[in-house]
């Protein structure tokens, strides 16, 4: 891991866990509504301060947190046109996904790749840190994959060429 | 299977089966295809089934007729063309009964029909390069850009200088990931023929939308992002009549479909890749369910208790 990663990572997981402390709450506007409010923001006073957490202009971490839900956006790292596609390939397939992986958002917050939101349902179901694991992880994982896919297109592009070029005299 | 056949399976298979003296001949009537729009129609004449008739269709035959298609074709299959069959442009026969000295080649032969037809512009623009090679003073208007519209949208031209043959692919990448992943391509083709026993190669040169100066005046040409176009540059070394000259053209022909046959394939590995990878992830957020604890229970005699 390198040097900035690991305290951007650290910071991350520390806010998310502060920021993880929701509750069952019911809309303020409807009756027997119950909404995630920072999706709905219909009542000011039970939305948080979002946070953004950077490592660098490309990447970034948006957390916004409410009473009973909290949102997550993630900038994923792309330095050229092949890791821009690559990361748009792979959020988009992650995405087509979103009802295998309860706490993903269909569609990411605009200026960000991919988003995630918890509710207070969530955090009732499943552990509190291992979702802050999760979280984690992915963001670890999701930049390791892009480069290997690059790698392995790049190489694989590359064998390619010269199996053609072999064949000339 | 990194590089692609130059022939058509399909034909050597059926043609092989039928040529076997052991199968009794049957009726047959299929019809195939290849690629860039190549389509293809076998069958036996009404009546006879010792007679084949193997045609072909294809949207640039005129051009590759007014190219000298014809003089390679007569010189391949010499004895077995007749007159096409209607709707098509292109026609062979066969009759079984006589096969002539070396069915196996004629096979192999059969099986390069579409390759045969597209080498015309190639040999003629080599043969002119030589000739002009000679010349003293030679006038470079002479020389003719040979187009083949041999897909929609996409186009071969071929062009001889003194000392050297041009020949220019333009291609369409229908997405965007594939125009990129074409750039990446184009990179590495670079990269790999800069070592030095790569040097004899043909140089390649990619250009994305912006067609290459040799075709700059063409008419109807497509100004797109979309458009791509790949110049091969051939030196007389590349050409030398014989084998030499054969698997070069053979080899520039499918370089298209290579190409675009490798995007693919790159595009379905990433995506198996992407699905083990977001199965991982699934596991890693399930860990985060607890565990289904409700289940039977047993008591250190063995009995089982509900908890309720």
């Amino acid at each position: 891991m390198s040097n900035t990663l690991r305290p951007y990572l650290g910071a991350v997981r520390q806010t998310l866990t502060a920021a993880m402390c929701l509750e069952n709450f019911s809309s303020q506007v409807a009756e027997r509504h119950n909404k995630p409010e920072v999706e709905t923001s219909t009542s000011k006073e039970v939305l948080l301060n979002p946070v953004i957490i950077s490592r660098n202009d490309k990447e970034k971490v948006l957390i916004e947190t409410s009473v009973n839900s909290l949102r997550i956006s993630i900038a994923i790292k792309q330095a050229d046109e092949s890791e821009r596609i690559l990361a748009h390939k792979f959020t988009r397939f992650l995405t087509q996904r979103a009802e295998s992986f309860v706490i993903l958002r269909r569609k990411p917050i605009e200026g960000y790749d991919i988003s995630f939101l918890i509710t207070n349902a969530h955090t009732e179901q499943m552990y509190k840190h291992k979702l802050v694991d999760f979280i984690i992880q992915f963001m670890e994982e999701v930049d390791k994959e892009i480069s290997e896919m690059k790698l392995s297109l790049n190489a694989r592009l590359r064998a390619v060429s010269e199996a053609y070029l072999a064949g000339f005299n | 299977m990194i590089i692609l056949e130059y022939s058509n399976r399909i034909i050597e298979d059926t043609l092989n089966a039928r040529f076997n003296p052991e199968n009794k001949p049957k009726p047959i009537e299929m019809s195939f295809v290849d690629f860039d729009g190549v389509s293809y129609h076998l069958s036996t004449l009404e009546g006879q089934d010792t007679k084949l008739l193997l045609s072909i269709r294809w949207k640039c035959w005129p051009e590759l007729v007014s190219y000298g298609a014809n003089d390679v074709l007569q010189r391949e299959y010499g004895p077995w063309i007749t007159s096409p069959e209607s709707g098509y442009d292109f026609s062979l026969q066969f009759d079984l009964e006589n096969l002539g000295a070396d069915p196996e080649e004629l096979i192999k032969k059969v099986g390069l029909l579409k390759r045969n037809a597209m080498a015309a512009p190639y040999e003629r623009a080599f043969d002119a390069q030589a000739m002009a090679e000679k010349e003293e003073n030679w006038d470079p208007s002479s020389s003719q850009l040979m187009a083949v519209h041999y897909r929609d949208g996409e186009a071969v031209y071929i062009q001889h200088q003194q000392d050297r043959v041009t020949v220019i692919f333009s291609t369409l990448f229908k997405e965007e990931t594939d125009r990129i992943f074409a750039k990446v391509f184009f990179h590495e083709f670079a990269e790999v023929r800069k070592k030095s026993i790569f040097s004899h190669c043909p140089q390649v040169l990619y250009s994305n939308r912006e067609p290459p100066l040799e075709i700059r005046y063409v008419p109807g040409l497509l100004d797109s992002e979309s458009q791509g176009y790949v110049t091969f540059v051939l030196f007389p070394r590349n050409y030398i009549p014989g084998a030499v000259r054969e698997e070069t053209i053979s080899r520039i022909q499918i370089y298209r479909d290579y190409l675009h046959y490798h995007l693919k394939c790159s595009k379905a590995y990433m995506h198996s890749r992407m699905r083990a990878r977001v199965s991982e992830f699934l596991k890693v957020l399930n860990r985060a369910k607890p565990e289904d604890n409700s289940g039977e229970k047993k008591l250190a005699s063995g009995r089982t208790f509900r908890r309720s």
